[in-house]
């Protein structure tokens, strides 16, 4: 049998073993490796909080974007970082709808790397706004001037399907968090972790009733998240479709746009996952087979993107549109800071065919070297997208090279170590593998065995 | 269900086998609990489909009707904005964020649902001062017969658990 020789959980350990080793993290001290990032990111983040206090007193006249690329770093990036949630969604959701089996030990992860990238991504478009003290005008709320928002705008549509995509990713998140919050109640030394793990554990007990309540609630929670996969990421590509700018006015983006959010949120994954596992010992849960399957679903995605690439290229021929045929037969591939463009073909067409291989998928380093190129690569694509249509729209007299200043490189830099030091305390303080999940797999597992055999 | 006896059983088989054939000697207040979810056993015990779904469909109705209503009562009523001499209601436009709400709500149902019909949060349960018993989040199997149970006697009940395989019999709460 296939499973027996390529399995998704090494050997066949008890329920106590299982929670034992899933849990455990959550009372052991990090090692030195884990010490030294956190402070790196921890540092990281106060620069992050000094660079936005900067820009709050400042305004963002301290960043490179202005006429006509108003939208720069600030939406490349909200739009990078909420891609990359996108695949945890997908991992938590759509492959439990699927019974996808190697699911199970790497949902509860890459779900956390959602509600962090998310929180990453949020930052942008509030700062954005340029007085971000006024964020609540996005809200109808009856005010003295009787001036209500645009509902039929594409921002309030974007920050509806950005809060609520975080919203149900937190409840998702945390209904599932419940039964391992109460094995650390149950189970770590220490009266105060008991105290804290057993507020949040809300005191959880297992019992068969809760169970049944439970079961269906996570199952329609995640049918609730699978539509959002796709429909948050196809609210913020109208965003861009909606406009006349040459290089945004198209009816491919919304699914391009998804499938490039899932292809980043994989490669996201990949990359969070090889180190995590490899510091933490945890091959015998997050096995050979888990980083095949991510790679595989990276390369799927990546070839969806590659077509939409395709057909960017031959709709702007086709419509015979002197715009287009300049925006992307000239500008992109000659234009200045054509070398971003080249990045975003080398990461996104180019790499992902390397994962064809079996080798490759199966070996942590190479995967690794890949998903950081994908990385780079979908980040490439959002400033194409963004700064290089802007920078050349209709009028010579508007055409103008865009720039970005060290407030900008350095709020980029802040976010990823902010993102990382919330994985970090994430992978300290929660348990980071669903141990009840775990378990009722091995369950399964044992079953299926003992058919198999008999 | 305050009082009563706790059994530990060996194995997810023991626990389904000891559930049915409690129930079958006509106990009603019965309860179990495990580190994972169990289906078999909630068929054993009798237990029905919950009837959350019904809960988490009308959030959802209700919180997309309310985002239609406010998004038309809005843009067409309050602050009428004529763009390029489009309608004042433009039902397409208004799909996204009817769309959102109605699923931003049906998950408010479904967390804050599962959490009331489990009555959670309760940091504090007459099981929880029971010995052991704090490994059914992590290892152990228990059923839990209620104290209130016409058909619970301290005696008989106590040796009828042990004679279904139980592999240890504790008393919760005062009397019994």
């Amino acid at each position: 049998m296939r499973a027996a020789a390529d399995p998704v959980l090494v050997g066949s350990p008890t329920d106590g073993e299982l929670s034992d080793r899933l849990l455990a993290p959550v009372w052991r001290a990090g090692g030195p490796g884990w010490k030294i990032l956190f402070l790196v990111t921890f540092a990281g983040t106060l620069m992050l909080g000094f660079l936005v206090s900067y820009t709050v007193v400042e305004g963002i006249g301290l960043w490179g974007n202005n006429i006509p690329a108003a939208w720069a770093f600030a939406i490349i990036n909200f739009v990078w970082w909420i891609g990359i949630g996108h695949a945890g969604t997908f991992i938590s959701a759509i492959l439990f709808l699927f019974e996808q089996k190697w699911r199970t030990s790497i949902n509860r992860f890459s779900e956390a790397m959602t509600l962090f990238a998310v929180m990453q991504a949020g930052l942008f478009p509030l700062l954005h706004l340029g007085r971000p003290w006024f964020f609540y005008w996005l809200f109808p709320y009856p005010d003295t001037m009787e001036v209500w928002p645009q509902v039929k705008s594409a921002l309030p549509w974007d920050a509806a399907a950005v809060s609520t995509y975080f919203t149900v990713s937190l409840l998702f998140w945390y209904l599932g968090l419940l039964p391992d919050l109460a094995g650390v109640r149950d189970r770590a030394p220490g009266k105060v972790r008991r105290v804290i793990y057993g507020i949040f554990a809300l005191g959880w007990r297992g019992s068969v009733r809760a169970w049944r309540h439970y079961r269906v609630a996570y199952l329609i929670l995640a049918g609730l998240a699978t539509p959002l996969v796709l429909s948050v990421h196809s609210v913020v590509s109208s965003d861009f479709a909606i406009g006349v700018v040459p290089g945004w006015h198209s009816t491919i983006f919304p699914p391009y746009f998804v499938a490039g959010a899932i292809f980043s949120g994989f490669a996201m994954v990949i990359t969070l996952a090889i180190p995590a596992r490899a510091a933490l010992g945890l091959h015998g849960v997050i096995t050979e087979r888990h980083l095949d399957n991510l790679a595989k679903m990276t390369l799927v995605t990546g070839l969806a993107v590659s077509y939409g690439y395709i057909c960017e290229y031959f709709i702007s021929w086709y419509s015979g549109d002197p715009f287009e045929l300049y925006q992307y037969w000239v500008a992109r591939p000659t234009g200045p800071g054509s070398v971003v463009f080249y990045l975003m073909i080398l990461g996104n067409v180019i790499v992902p065919q390397f994962l064809w291989s079996k080798r490759i998928r199966r070996n942590a380093k190479w995967l690794f070297i890949a998903s950081i190129l994908i990385n780079v690569g979908m980040w490439s694509e959002r400033f194409v997208i963004i700064v290089m249509s802007l920078e050349r729209e209709y009028l010579v007299s508007k055409w103008h090279d865009y720039a970005p200043t060290w407030v900008d490189l350095g709020i980029l830099t802040g976010t990823l170590c902010f993102f990382l030091f919330l994985f970090l305390l994430f992978l300290r303080f929660v348990p980071f593998i669903s141990a009840s999940e775990m378990k009722e797999l091995a369950h399964e597992l044992k079953e299926e065995e003992k058919a198999a055999n008999a | 269900m305050r009082d009563g006896f706790l059994a530990e059983l060996a194995d997810r088989h023991a626990l389904i086998a000891a559930a049915s054939h409690m129930r079958a000697l006509g106990y009603r207040q019965l309860d179990a609990f495990s580190p994972y979810p169990i289906i078999e056993l909630e068929e054993a015990m009798g237990i029905r489909r919950s009837w959350l779904p019904w809960l988490i469909l009308a959030g959802g109705i209700a919180g997309a009707a309310t985002a239609y209503f406010f998004q038309w009562f809005l843009v067409a009523v309050l602050y009428p904005l004529n763009v390029g001499g489009r309608p004042a209601h433009m039902p397409a436009a208004f799909v996204p964020i009817t769309f959102e709400m109605g699923v931003l709500f049906a998950s408010f149902a479904a967390f804050f649902g599962a959490l009331f019909f489990s009555r959670l949060p309760r940091l504090w349960d007459p099981v929880s001062d029971v010995d052991t018993f704090d490994r059914a989040s992590l290892d152990g199997l228990w059923l839990r017969v209620g104290g209130d149970d016409p058909k619970f006697s301290a005696a008989r009940t106590a040796q009828e658990l042990r004679d279904v395989g139980a592999l240890a019999v504790r008393r919760v709460g005062g009397r019994a």
